[in-house]
């Protein structure tokens, strides 16, 4: 394919929006697929990100497209994610673009994430083409949609095409522009090899499977290549794209994007964001793929079973590899024993982990309460970073703890301000701007990352009836009145259950936590003291009693069999329980940190 | 001792009531019509002949049950025909304890006294409550005075053998309503009394619409003041739910939970045979004229089945823990086959617990285990 012919875009919009739907019509209209291949929603192939509608994993599809002048493209639709918890494989993804699709929803309008990523996208100069999708819903403004894209994001936007991705409504003039406006792939063909990894993941049968996007030069079957980060070299054992169907090739020229196998087995052979070049060429240079982004939100996990803690860490290595954003190390809680401390970019983050581990990998875990980064100032001037609430010291040791304070910007109707800056309040936020943009109003506000970690999502839909959208980067460190909400459970304390809060809401939270552990520990054979305390001081407590008794109150040589199976159930449902000296302790206990609020009438 | 010396029983199933009451799981159906006697006693006795056939039995019968259903629809001449006809095929012990099923609201004095001369000497009433508002609630056809009547005539037939079933934690119950109720039982001064908790069982009509029951700690009170008084007026405890009068143990359902083995004939009836070291349980049709067609043939079984060696020590614990007394190790290794591991993950991890108590070569739960008897008993799952 001739250079200039080749077009690399995404496609950024809000969840629901329609990406993937859109998606879909591109690839039907290109001839990827036929009718009755397309599965709904072929880009989403994780079944994770299918259930869930967003998308995780940046993925991609090379589509040939005839255009109206006659010539032939070839339209390369790198997939990025729609949450704000993904923002880095977004910033990845659009490296390896020129373009850039901002779908929006002509009967709901701007929001929030979709900003944030197009910002990026502008920031990386990007060319943005503003589509407004949803154009046959009854409720569609296209008009107020297009004045809003113009103030909020401050592109062009009267110009931008009306349509249905879902009818298939003017879908073939958005890859007429795609063509028509958007740059073909700049980079030197006749260049020494550099090559970004934009993805990597691993597959049992063929190892180490890479997604890349040749900047300059071109890679070809049987080549040396050098992962330049590791300066170890493999030969490339197989090339080629998706249709969304594999489809071998034997190069990838300047400007292209594919997959690549080089016999990496390894899983730490080919890391996201890194560079490939060819064997030997020892001057070229890193791109400047992606930067590093930094976990904000850790939580323990720990196998149920003591045993599986070999298999844990193999699995979080695996999934390491196209996640580079997963950190952990080894952990030792005196409650649940050996497990690791993971970093996540964010609560999605954390479920999707967790849920990936479950289900993929077969693992049974206890999850502990997120808890974000905190600075300890100690007595002697050291300055230490805990991402444990278990390890901050007692109080006499230290002179404060620092926490980190975020930026955000929720975006909304106006019905709803009043409600969404009550919460913010709530949450120790201070306002620092407010605007009206078209039909929207932007909440500019800061607020303590800890406090977004807990329930603030879902609080903030239900007082927004799910209209507000939410963004926020990280700002500083900064000094609280924070203190350790530590647990007893019958007099002894469970690391894993600790907390740090802020002093003001300590009683009630005390008061709270111990309500709903009450809620979720199980009645036992004999009475459970649960106690909530601040350093040595007990702040609040309540009693699960014992439960009377547990017996089948008839057997007489019938039938056997059905009672077998009522104990085995009551057998199964300690699986997903940890021992905690005498006590078992389920896996909502420990998220029951979380949700502070106590759910009313619900 | 070899398996073959393991002690014998006979449970004769009669699967009709007048009315299913909707708190039963056992296998029964309401009568439309005339209780078919013949052809059902015909064909209980083509279902022993069946299970003779496969493996003959000279081991003398300790006990024999006729349970339902309400076996008390049958008249006195149906039973004697089935009684005598057993005694046929196989040998009674010289005390053979043969106890009769009956519901309150089925009884007739000639047929009770037809009973007691068939041969049938122990008699066990489902009296359930003497609370008329209970009764109701609980569905039963009877009310209180046509309890006591059951009694009464029972005595007079000569039936020196009388247990009375009673439940407790029944709909809107009090603990108050739940004391009077047992007093007024053992005010009729059976021999030997069932007391047991009302339990939403699967499939019946309470699981699909559950009346409001008493709370765990209400039914606990209910059942620390029942043992009580039952104690205090001489019924010891010697099962989860049973209590009897010095020497009026039920033999039958003793060897249940001594593992001992027993025949099971009648539709949907369970037996357990110990032959050369194996532990086979047969279940039969359940459906009775699906039985009555079948009964006598293999395709008369639901099951049939040697229980594998690794569920035999649950199934042990599941029946033999449950009595106060617990079993001596020696019974264990003749009633399984299988010699005993004192340190056996279960066992180890029920010390642990407190929930056994061990000594003289004897094992039973303790007062906890006895409470938490499900949690014991788990740890002996494979």
């Amino acid at each position: 394919m001739k250079q200039e012919n080749i077009r690399n875009f995404c496609i950024i919009a809000h969840i629901d929006h329609g990406k993937s739907t859109l998606a879909d019509r591109f690839i039907q209209i290109c001839g990827g697929l036929e009718e009755r291949e397309m599965q709904a929603q072929v880009l989403d192939n994780n079944p994770i990100e299918r259930e869930r509608g967003i998308t995780i994993k940046a993925q991609a599809v090379s589509l040939e497209y005839k255009a109206k002048n006659g010539e032939t493209y070839q339209l390369n639709l790198i997939d990025t994610p729609g949450h704000v918890d993904f923002s880095y494989e977004v910033s990845r993804s659009l490296f390896s673009c020129e373009g850039a699709v901002l779908v929006v929803d002509a009967s709901q309008g701007v929001e929030a994430q979709s900003v944030a990523n197009c910002y990026t996208a502008l920031e990386m100069n990007l060319e943005v083409l503003p589509v407004l999708n949803k154009v046959d819903l009854q409720n569609a403004e296209p008009e107020r949609v297009a004045d809003e894209i113009e103030q909020v994001i401050g592109i062009e936007a009267s110009e931008a095409l009306r349509i249905s991705a879902k009818t298939g409504l003017n879908v073939v003039d958005v890859l007429e522009e795609i063509v028509a406006k958007l740059p073909a792939p700049k980079g030197n063909p006749d260049g020494k090899l550099q090559a970004l990894i934009v993805d990597s993941w691993f597959d049992n049968y063929l190892g180490v499977v890479s997604l890349v996007r040749v900047i300059n030069g071109r890679i070809q079957k049987g080549q040396k290549v050098r992962v330049i980060s590791t300066g170890k070299d493999y030969e490339v054992t197989m090339l080629g794209v998706h249709t969304p169907k594999r489809v071998f090739k034997n190069a990838l020229e300047t400007g292209e994007v594919g997959f690549l196998i080089a016999g990496i087995k390894d899983i730490f052979g080919a890391p996201v964001g890194d560079t490939l070049t060819m064997s030997g060429n020892a001057s070229v240079e890193q791109l400047p793929g992606f930067k590093k982004v930094q976990p904000r939100v850790f939580a323990g996990m720990f196998p149920v079973d003591a045993d599986d803690f070999e298999d844990f860490r193999e699995s979080l290595q695996k999934l390491r590899l196209n996640d580079s954003a997963l950190v952990f190390e080894p952990e030792n809680s005196g409650a649940l024993g050996f497990g690791f401390r993971i970093g996540f970019l964010g609560l999605l983050h954390m479920e999707i982990v967790q849920e990936r581990l479950e289900r993929e990998y077969n693992l049974n875990l206890i999850t502990t309460a997120p808890s974000v980064i905190y600075e300890v100032l100690y007595n002697d001037g050291t300055v230490k970073k805990i991402d444990n609430p278990a390890e901050l010291p007692d109080p006499g040791m230290y002179d404060e703890v620092r926490e980190p304070i975020i930026d955000c910007r929720v975006l909304m109707p106006p019905d709803y301000v009043g409600s969404v800056m009550q919460l913010c309040m709530e949450k120790r936020g201070s306002q620092k701007n407010l605007r009206y943009l078209g039909s929207q109003v932007q909440l500019e506000v800061e607020m303590p990352l800890s406090e977004v970690v807990t329930d603030f999502f879902d609080r903030l839909k239900s007082v927004s009836r799910g209209y507000a959208s939410f963004e926020y980067e990280f700002s500083r460190f900064e000094a609280g009145d924070l203190v350790k909400l530590d647990v007893l459970v019958n007099g002894d304390k469970v690391d894993a259950l600790s907390t740090i809060i802020h002093r003001s809401v300590s009683a009630n939270r005390g008061r709270d936590l111990c309500e709903r552990m009450q809620d979720v520990i199980h009645r036992q054979m004999f009475d459970i003291a649960i106690q909530a305390a601040i350093g040595a001081k007990i702040i609040a407590r309540t009693t699960v009693k014992a439960l009377r008794k547990n017996v089948i109150a008839k057997c007489y040589g019938g039938d056997l069999s059905r009672k077998r199976k009522l104990l085995e159930k009551q057998k199964e449902g300690k699986k997903r329980m940890k021992q905690v000296g005498s006590v078992e302790i389920p896996q909502e206990a420990f998220l029951a940190v979380l949700g502070m609020e106590r759910k009313k009438g619900g | 001792m070899s398996a073959s010396d393991l002690p014998l029983s006979l449970y004769l199933h009669f699967p009709w009531c007048v009315r299913k009451c909707p708190y039963c799981d056992f296998n029964s159906h309401a009568l439309r019509g005339e209780v078919p006697e013949d052809d059902y006693i015909d064909a209980l006795l083509r279902d022993l002949d069946f299970e003779l056939e496969r493996q003959a039995e000279s081991r003398p019968l300790l006990s024999i049950f006729m349970g339902g259903g309400t076996p008390s629809l049958f008249s006195g001449r149906a039973m004697k025909r089935v009684l005598s006809e057993v005694q046929k095929r196989l040998v009674f012990a010289a005390d053979i304890e043969i106890t009769l099923e009956s519901n309150p609201g089925t009884v007739d004095e000639a047929h009770f006294a037809e009973y007691r001369e068939a041969g049938i000497n122990r008699l066990s009433i489902g009296v359930q409550s003497l609370d008329a508002e209970r009764l109701k609630a609980l569905g039963r056809i009877h009310d209180p005075a046509q309890a006591r009547r059951a009694v009464e005539i029972a005595r007079r037939c000569g039936f020196d053998n009388l247990n009375l079933d009673m439940m407790y934690a029944l709909p809107q119950q009090t603990v108050e309503q739940a004391r009077t109720d047992l007093q007024g039982l053992i005010d009729l001064k059976p021999d030997h009394i069932s007391y047991y908790q009302l339990t939403l069982e699967p499939n019946t009509e309470f699981a699909a619409r559950p009346p409001a029951l008493p709370d765990d700690d209400a039914s606990w009170t209910m059942q620390e003041q029942g043992q009580q008084l039952l104690a205090a007026h001489g019924y010891q405890q010697y099962e989860v739910s049973a209590y009897a009068q010095t020497g009026r143990q039920s033999r039958h359902n003793l060897n249940y939970w001594g593992f001992g083995d027993y025949l099971g004939i009648g539709a949907g009836a369970h037996g357990k045979r110990t032959m050369n070291g194996e532990v086979r349980r047969r279940a039969r049709q359940k459906h009775p004229r699906l039985y009555q067609e079948q009964a006598g043939t293999a395709e008369s079984a639901q099951e049939d089945r040697v229980v594998a060696a690794k569920e035999l020590p649950f199934e042990f614990m599941l029946n033999a823990l449950r009595l106060n007394s617990g079993f001596a190790i020696p019974t264990y290794e003749a009633r399984t086959g299988l010699a005993w591991n004192a340190d056996a993950t279960g066992l180890v991890e029920a010390r642990k617990l407190g929930l056994v108590e061990e000594g003289d070569g004897k094992v039973r739960a303790s007062a906890l285990g006895q409470r938490h008897l499900n949690t014991l008993l788990t740890l002996f799952l494979d």
